[in-house]
């Protein structure tokens, strides 16, 4: 195999914009992976969660001139845009409400339960990482990330105040960063 | 503000997780402008949260590369064809509109009506006569009206000119535009800078802040290896209005741009700091 060149995130910014096959190619050999893993802990459904990839991969090349280094980085960005396509379908599927209107801890052991029967088929590294974190930590960090929950929405649908959720969201995040600084 | 508290609430770690409203997401990205402790928080979590989804990865089934390809492929070459399509049909063949000439009245009538002009007219010349002054003041009071027109005209002429500069600096891809956002509470304001990074120009406009109160004024800084530099003082008279100022010194590098409420003529350093925009 010829070497792989490697841009920095300027570089493919630059990249993107002049929309030739080559940057596809580059922009979907890095990221491919990790905008689908991140689908697949939103949706559960293979089908839908490439159709997602898809409409992702499409919003990127569209967008590209709207991205805004000052708002974050570009990895951060396309994150994002997956994350956020995703959550639009989980919400035009009506899932979202039905899991709104359940108790907080209804939403504990459904999303427990979910993320039990998900790790027979994650990765050593996922199932590590999530049994890391307690539940109550788990639970705000899936609600927010992957579900797209508001603080407003969390504390409600939790019965927590707002504050509370804020502080283990801090100590959710630190724990993820002791786990991740290699 | 007290930056460590602010980094321990938590809402750092909200903004990334992506639960914060937009007015609050606006704050947020202010204060990362104004706070570098507040910045390397942020890229911290930020760094956390990429490793934590580069252990999620899964990888796509192979043949969705070129699915997607295909996809895209498909969607740009049918959004050309179809904007082809609608200025087409805006073109309107020209309509043909006939004038046909109205056919002569009776003689009799065209001198009943010559009489009844010059009867008309003697009237009028003699009222004419005895309301002249009163026209002449008419005459005044419309000429007086023309001139207001004019300089109405002459202002949007101006105006029309800075929209039209401000237009072409627009298409200057080498200009970036920059918001700046309200640091304040409870105050929703914005500025906007126009800056040319490889120029070294920049320019600013307060349309959407308003007006300093009697004895202040604003005061433009940017913020260089983490201090404010002033770049000047603004006319009061900006605020509010679609104006745009070039700043008397050149900017090549910095964090942020941000204005700050001060007495007038302005200070050294930044009192009040009203709005904040980070460079890209």
């Amino acid at each position: 195999m010829p070497p792989v060149a490697t841009y920095s995130e300027e570089e493919l910014v630059h990249l993107l914009k002049q929309q030739s096959k080559d940057a596809f190619d580059y922009l979907y050999r890095q990221y491919s992976a990790v905008l689908y893993g991140v689908i697949n802990k939103v949706v559960y459904d293979e089908q839908t969660a490439q159709d997602i990839l898809q409409e992702t991969f499409v919003k990127i090349w569209n967008n590209i001139s709207q991205y805004n280094a000052q708002k974050g980085r570009i990895y951060t960005w396309m994150i994002n845009i997956a994350r956020n396509a995703a959550i639009d379908k989980l919400r035009s599927k009506g899932e979202i409400m039905k899991s709104k209107i359940q108790t907080g801890e209804d939403i504990v052991i459904n999303i427990a339960g979910k993320i039990q029967t998900e790790q027979s088929t994650d990765t050593i590294g996922l199932r590590k990482m999530v049994s890391g974190l307690k539940p109550e930590y788990e639970t705000i960090v899936s609600l927010a990330y992957f579900k797209g929950f508001t603080l407003d929405e969390i504390s409600k649908t939790l019965g927590i105040p707002l504050g509370t959720v804020k502080t283990r969201m801090r100590h959710a995040m630190q724990l993820l960063r002791e786990n991740f600084s290699v | 503000m007290n930056v460590k508290d602010y980094i321990e609430s938590g809402i750092l770690e909200a903004y990334i997780l992506g639960s914060l409203t937009p007015e609050e997401e606006a704050q947020v990205v202010a204060n990362i402008a104004l706070y570098p402790e507040v910045a390397a928080e942020v890229a911290e979590i930020e760094r956390a949260m990429h490793a934590f989804a580069k252990s999620m990865a899964k990888e796509p089934s192979p043949e969705m590369q070129d699915k997607i390809w295909d996809a895209i492929q498909q969607q740009s070459q049918s959004a050309p064809a179809n904007m082809g399509n609608d200025s087409e049909d805006q073109v309107t063949a020209p309509k043909l509109i006939q004038f046909t000439p109205e056919h002569r009245k009776q003689n009799q009538w065209a001198q009943a009506a010559v009489w009844v002009a010059l009867v008309g007219s003697l009237l009028v010349n003699i009222m004419f006569w005895f309301q002249k002054s009163d026209v002449q003041q008419k005459q005044v009071a419309m000429q007086q009206h023309i001139d207001t027109m004019q300089q109405k005209q002459a202002q949007f002429a101006s105006l029309i000119n800075n929209y039209e500069a401000e237009k072409r600096m627009m298409a200057d891809t080498a200009m970036q535009t920059i918001v700046m956002h309200t640091v304040q509470a409870n105050k929703p304001m914005a500025a906007t800078m126009y800056w040319n990074k490889g120029k070294g120009e920049a320019y600013v406009s307060i349309g959407s802040m308003p007006p300093p109160p009697d004895g202040m004024q604003y005061q433009l800084w940017v913020i260089q290896d983490g201090k404010p530099v002033d770049m000047g003082t603004l006319p009061n008279n900006m605020a509010q209005t679609p104006a745009m100022l070039k700043a008397g010194m050149s900017v090549t590098s910095g964090q942020a741009f941000a204005i700050s409420l001060e007495k007038a003529g302005g200070n050294p350093t930044p009192t009040t700091v009203y709005v904040v925009g980070k460079m890209g």
